[in-house]
């Protein structure tokens, strides 16, 4: 456990030195991009070992306790934006709004008990990883219309125009942003379909509006409500902005909150 | 291809209703109700319908189902009326298995069926269930489903905490053969389209022998106690023996730690154990093989089993939601990616905010 802790302690600090680049390169008008690629992709394979590590000694992967969800989200965040940070060179500051972000989550695994947990029978199964994977791609490209929309947000100031307008403009951030939540749809359209799957054979029910299901739901009605109303309205990339936000609110309250604050046995606790 | 090449020239927001030579004020009526603004109030509608269901504000059927079916509504009559359905072939793939699902859940809970039960080891399901809930329109063919439960393990990781649950049972077929399946966690019985699911409702079920007084034909049966683990310091029931009038209190002590919560174990039957049992003010304890005579019969204790508790579950929509939600979500990304990509994002190399 003790090599576990040490890398994963490892790997928050490789990303806190890439955002704090990102952050000053973006404040500096500097271009550090390499560097603060290269850090996070050593940052991730750092925290993949760690989290390979306690998957080895537990015979289960991270899904059961908040520290385990919290290590494998915020892996598979950083592993997603730094997909998007290496394919869109031209959106590259926008780092310096996604991970602060990160860093909120880090913070938080970092007061978690690193302690291990019950895995559930009805864990055991393929549509386990199924739904946990496409769940955490729905997340990784609402996150990243996140960081477009908030470079949107922050250019509304004097100081945010000249820190971010290297990026390309509002219309076009707000373009890419929408890609990704259509993206952020179908892959949550996805997890909600294996997941009821899931909930058939190890519940007896596809459906049951228990809590997670309930919020995901809304998280799913919510981007669905995004996306028609870019279509029919046409918003400002403002807007366009919030709502992107309010999806990622909405999606971060259904991962992280209502598990752990409901008894519910979408949790696999009976 | 042909996606392809309409999508360079993409249909520009909203167009106005085209719906051939049809009357102009059906044309209006049908437009209004397809209005993709009204979409958008009903998508929030049905959002807070969700919301308040959750929170117990409305009754979830009709709370659910009257925006369900007002955006079903809008959704076919936006389908009917705008050119971007018949321009864009996998957005109307898409909407159209969005009413596929929203009638088959229509349908499903019409007819579904779901309920419990409960089985000693070595009894046969006899088609009644304990507790059902089923739609108006569910035919039942439970009399049809023939299961028996052949015993089961569960396992206990250290902290009591419920692992594997293992159940063999034997199972009749449309052809009237019996045959052999394991059942469990994520693994159901499937008979007729009814889906039997173990449950963590479980526990000890004492086998009798029951011969009323003037009779000699004894009644044999058991008496579920309540579940186990869960009320494992509450190990009792009052029950009646058939023609009976009066209630025998019975309990199960257990002289053992059955589930040691510093180990893995698996949940089984104790080694020593003793029936008290309770009648007219008197104590009685049986051991297994003893029997005792009341005032309105002969109680003669046979041993201890266990009792499985099955949930139980029939909705015919499953693999028809299941291949709708499928082309849904197959004809969203074609959608979206044809779209993306006959217009590359334009934003690397094109404006920029300064």
């Amino acid at each position: 456990m003790k090599a576990e802790m040490i890398l994963l302690w490892s790997a928050i600090v490789t990303y806190t030195v890439a955002g704090s680049i990102a952050i000053t390169g973006v404040v500096l008008r500097k271009r550090p991009e390499g560097t603060v690629l290269a850090l996070m992709l050593f940052g991730l394979a750092l925290h993949g070992a760690s989290i390979g590590l306690r998957w080895e000694r537990l015979g289960h992967g991270p899904f059961i306790t908040m520290f385990e969800i919290l290590s494998s989200n915020i892996w598979s965040l950083l592993a997603m934006f730094a997909l998007v940070y290496w394919r869109f060179p031209a959106v590259r500051p926008a780092a310096a709004i996604v991970l602060p972000i990160l860093f909120v989550m880090m913070g938080w695994l970092v007061m978690q008990s690193p302690r291990d947990g019950h895995f559930p029978p009805t864990y055991k199964t393929v549509w386990l990883f199924i739904h946990v994977g496409l769940g955490k791609v729905f997340l990784g490209a609402v996150l990243i219309s996140v960081g477009l929309g908030g470079v949107v947000l922050a250019r509304a100031s004097e100081r945010g125009a000249a820190w971010f307008a290297r990026l390309p403009g509002d219309r076009a951030l707000d373009e890419l942003a929408y890609r990704f939540l259509a993206l952020g749809l179908i892959f949550e359209t996805l997890m909600l379909v294996a997941g009821a799957i899931w909930a058939q054979d190890a519940w007896g029910r596809y459906w049951a509006w228990d809590p997670l299901e309930t919020w995901a739901f809304l998280t799913w009605l919510m981007l669905v409500f995004s996306l028609h109303l870019r279509f029919t309205l046409k918003p400002a990339p403002r807007v366009g902005a919030l709502l992107a936000m309010g999806v990622f609110c909405l999606a971060f309250l259904t991962f992280f909150g209502v598990p752990f604050i409901s008894k519910a046995p979408h949790q696999g606790a009976i | 291809m042909r996606i392809a090449r309409t999508l360079r020239k993409p249909v520009a927001g909203p167009a106005k209703p085209d719906f051939g030579g049809a009357a102009p004020a059906a044309v209006a009526s049908l437009g209004r109700i397809g209005s993709l603004r009204l979409t958008l109030w009903l998508i929030a509608l049905f959002a807070i319908a969700v919301a308040a269901s959750y929170q117990g504000i409305a009754q979830p059927t009709w709370a659910l189902a009257a925006p369900l079916a007002l955006l079903a509504a809008n959704l076919a009559a936006a389908v009917a009326t705008h050119p971007s359905f018949r321009k864009q072939s996998a957005l109307l793939v898409f909407h159209l298995a969005l009413l596929a699902i929203i009638g088959l859940l229509a349908a499903g809970r019409l007819t579904y069926l779901k309920g419990n039960l409960e089985l000693s080891d070595g009894q046969t399901f006899d088609g009644v269930l304990t507790e059902r809930e089923n739609g108006p329109l569910h035919r039942d063919a439970l009399e049809r489903v023939a299961f028996t439960n052949l015993g089961f393990s569960v396992e206990y990781a250290a902290g009591v905490r419920r692992a594997a649950t293992v159940n063999q049972v034997r199972w009749r077929d449309a052809r009237g053969e019996w045959r052999g399946a394991e059942i469990g966690d994520n693994a159901p019985l499937v008979i007729e389209g009814y889906r039997f699911y173990t449950t963590f409702n479980k526990g000890f079920a004492p086998q009798f022998g029951w011969t009323a007084r003037g009779s000699t034909e004894e009644q044999r049966g058991t008496i579920h106690l309540p579940s186990y683990p869960i009320n494992q310091l509450q190990q009792a029931l009052e029950w009646t023996p058939p023609g009976a009038t009066r209630s025998l209190w019975t309990m199960l002590e257990i002289g053992e730690v059955l589930l040691d919560p510093d180990q893995r174990v698996t949940l089984r039957l104790p080694r020593e154990h003793t029936l008290v049992i309770r009648a007219a003010g008197r104590r009685v304890e049986l051991r297994p093989g003893e029997s005792h005579a009341f005032a309105e019969g002969r109680l003669r204790y046979e041993g201890l089993r266990m009792w499985m508790g099955y949930s139980v579950f029939y909705d015919w929509t499953i693999p028809w939601l299941l291949a709708a939600c499928v082309v849904a979500v197959l004809a969203l990304a074609w959608h979206f990616g044809a779209k993306f990509l006959a217009e590359p994002w334009q934003g690397g190399d094109a404006e920029t905010a300064t």
